[in-house]
């Protein structure tokens, strides 16, 4: 993945920068503090020899005797440089140090100077030294006095250290990188396990879940939440499967009913009635057909956008009385008693409801006896507005009960409706349309009663 | 009357062709959206029925370059998809009447024949009369040989339409919708109980049959050949 890094890429990174920044800083640290301790020890040095310096001048009762005294002290200290001035004439000195002019006294707490003579660096100091005992200079004893140390074993040492400290950082650097890099990936370990596991999940295989047990805390979650993903994948895979499954069946029997039929009427040669009555047959199975589609695309639609087309303020028991007006024929055939009571309003969308209710209303009129009743009480319950249609009939088992939602489902496998030529998708469709309105439909049976009960979240007054 | 179909289903085309034909339409028929537009645009028809998906240019376009050149004739749309939005853009466009497939011809034709009428309003009669059957609109009454025949209001609903256009196909989920407002297909069969039961007062006790049954297709009242 160009462009992009990968997690453990970019741990490792994180890892070796902020140690290569923290071990830097240290090694500076210690080459500063190396340095200061040095420029200390100088001072120290340096101030030392400006007394015996002193000490030297102070006693030397002759110029002779001075530079004899101060040869020696110089021989005696390798690297150590002199000079002594007396106004501006050379009491003493060596011109290989030629000393800039303004040099820290050695009172003033101020530290040495360092100033370089080709290849040397050289750190000092002055003061100034009193020469009472030497008898040309009776009219001026006050000497300045500067003095300055080569600093060059200092500079190796500096050097010599700096070096390992550099090879120490370097490998240091890498080090970390390397455990950075190993902490990393162990780390992401169990990312790469779900990975794995991830690869193998597929159509056939949705039943592998990830290792929640086996990984991390902060991984669990994720994987938890996969694994929820997984179980309603699977789910609604399933039945997916098994509605394909039954549309490919619902769809085979009228098409294999009107192949039959067209081919036998071909086989020979028939009178325009006949042809009429079987052109007319095929017709009717067609439009149930195209029912059949219809339904399903509704059904697709409605489980795809939530969004109603329509929202509007619609009377329940005003929706309810149209539809008994519909039914009143069927209802009336079978001396099947219509009532209502209550009322509400909800929003939803006119078309969708009716059809909603008017599901449930035919299926209660072709499930009821003759001479039976059909009840639908409108409530309130709590905040929910409820709409049940209770009909009298056969009851159904607990265990069919939450299957009646389902396409194609039957409580009767035979699929012989008389009086009914639906797909058996009236119901999923009351359930889609109810869900498109947040509510939901369920179903009760007991005793002989049927009862369906649409539930809409909410209610609004008038 | 003359129809203009765009449709680029060969099959589709010639069967809406040869229908509207046989219910007395002079039709043509073309099988993309370029010359659709060139023919509604040329002739002068009195409905174009548009295929929403058409090769070259589609049935929106043609509707809207109809529109913006200012031709006025109803169009009625056929279409694939039944999505809000195509609905509500078609009408917005311009069209009279949509129509989903898969439809029922009998369902077309009669949505044809309600456009068709729109435009020739006027002259409404207060009664009906077909053969010996009279229905009094004003008086809500309805009589057959000179005798009075009670109908609830529905079942007066349902001849009311019928009546009004007799010699048509009527397919069920048309009278469900006209005349209970139900425009959704009813698994049962609702219908044909209040067709029984409207013709067990109109038509049973009397000669000849006036409201017949079209298998496959739906209902119509007319006065059989020879009996006007």
């Amino acid at each position: 993945m160009p462009g992009r890094l990968s997690l453990t890429a970019r741990l490792t990174a994180f890892y070796t920068l902020v140690s290569a920044a923290v071990l830097v800083g240290m090694g500076v640290l210690v080459s500063l503090a190396t340095e200061r301790h040095f420029v200390e020890l100088d001072h120290g040095y340096l101030k030392d020899k400006i007394g015996l310096v002193q000490k030297i001048v102070r006693e030397s009762p002759s110029q002779v005797e001075l530079s004899g005294r101060l040869d020696e002290l110089l021989n005696s200290h390798h690297g150590l440089f002199v000079d002594l001035r007396q106004g501006d004439r050379l009491v003493y000195g060596q011109e290989a140090a030629s000393f800039p002019k303004g040099l820290p006294t050695a009172d003033s707490g101020a530290n040495p100077v360092d100033w370089s003579v080709g290849p040397q660096t050289l750190r000092g100091l002055s003061a100034q030294a009193e020469a009472p005992a030497l008898p040309d200079v009776a009219s001026q004893a006050t000497m300045q006095l500067r003095i300055a140390v080569d600093t060059a074993h200092h500079a190796h040492f500096l050097q010599a250290l700096r070096q390992t400290l550099m090879l120490y950082l370097l490998g240091a650097i890498l080090v970390s990188g390397l455990l950075g890099w190993w902490a990393a990936r162990r780390g992401l370990a169990p990312l790469r396990v779900m990975k794995e596991r991830a690869m193998t999940v597929t159509a056939q295989k949705l039943d592998q879940r990830m290792p929640v047990q086996a990984v991390p805390a902060e991984f669990a979650d994720l994987a938890q939440s996969l694994n929820n993903m997984l179980e309603r994948l699977q789910s609604d895979f399933a039945r997916l499967q098994e509605f394909s499954s039954d549309l490919a069946h619902e769809l085979r029997t009228p098409i294999n009913n009107l192949l039959t039929q067209t081919q036998v009427s071909l086989a020979q040669k028939r009178d325009a009635n006949a042809y009429q009555d079987i052109l007319a047959s095929n017709a009717e199975e067609f439009q149930r057909l195209a029912r059949m589609v219809s339904d399903m695309l509704f059904l697709a639609k409605t489980e795809h956008g939530i969004e109603l087309p329509n929202p509007e303020a619609i009377s329940l028991d005003q929706e309810t009385q149209a539809l008994f007006e519909f039914y009143d024929a069927v209802a009336d055939e079978k001396r099947i008693r219509l009532s209502l009571t209550g009322q509400a309003v909800v929003i939803g969308d006119r078309l969708m409801l009716r059809r909603a209710i008017g599901n449930l209303l035919s299926n209660a009129l072709r499930h009821s006896p003759t001479d039976a009743e059909v009840a639908v009480m409108i409530e309130q319950q709590g905040a929910n507005t409820t709409l049940s249609l209770t009909n009298q009939g056969v009851t159904i088992s607990p265990e069919v009960l939450p299957r009646l939602f389902d396409r194609f489902f039957r409580v009767d496998k035979s699929r012989s409706h008389p009086d009914s030529d639906g797909a058996g998708l009236g119901l999923s469709i009351t359930q889609a349309i109810m869900a498109a309105h947040g509510g939901a439909v369920t179903a009760s049976s007991s005793n002989g009663i049927t009862t369906f009960c649409l539930v809409f979240p909410g209610s609004v007054a008038g | 009357m003359k129809i203009l179909i765009v449709e680029d289903e060969p099959k589709a085309g010639d069967y809406l062709r040869q229908g509207l034909r046989e219910a007395g339409y002079s039709v043509e028929l073309v099988t993309n959206g370029v010359d659709g537009l060139h023919h509604a645009l040329e002739g002068d028809h009195d409905l174009v029925i548009l295929d929403v998906m058409l090769p070259g240019m589609d049935g929106w376009q043609v509707l809207q370059n109809l529109r913006a050149q200012g031709r006025q004739m109803p169009v009625l749309f056929l279409t694939a998809r039944d999505q809000v939005e195509d609905r509500v853009k078609g009408l917005e466009l311009g069209a009279d009447d949509y129509l989903v497939k898969p439809f029922s011809f009998a369902e077309l034709l009669a949505r044809v024949r309600t456009i068709l009428r729109r435009g020739r309003s006027g002259m409404e009669s207060t009664t009906l009369q077909v053969a010996d059957l009279e229905l009094d609109l004003l008086r809500r009454r309805v009589s057959r040989s000179g005798k009075r025949i009670d109908l609830t209001a529905k079942e007066f609903g349902l001849l009311e339409l019928l009546m009004r256009r007799q010699g048509e196909v009527l397919p069920r989920s048309l009278i469900a919708s006209q005349v209970w407002d139900m425009n959704f297909d009813s698994d049962t069969n609702v219908i044909e109980v209040a067709m029984r039961r409207l013709r067990a007062k109109v038509d049973d006790p009397f000669e000849p049959r006036l409201i017949q049954t079209v298998r496959g297709m739906g209902y119509v009242l007319e006065a059989p050949e020879g009996a006007r």
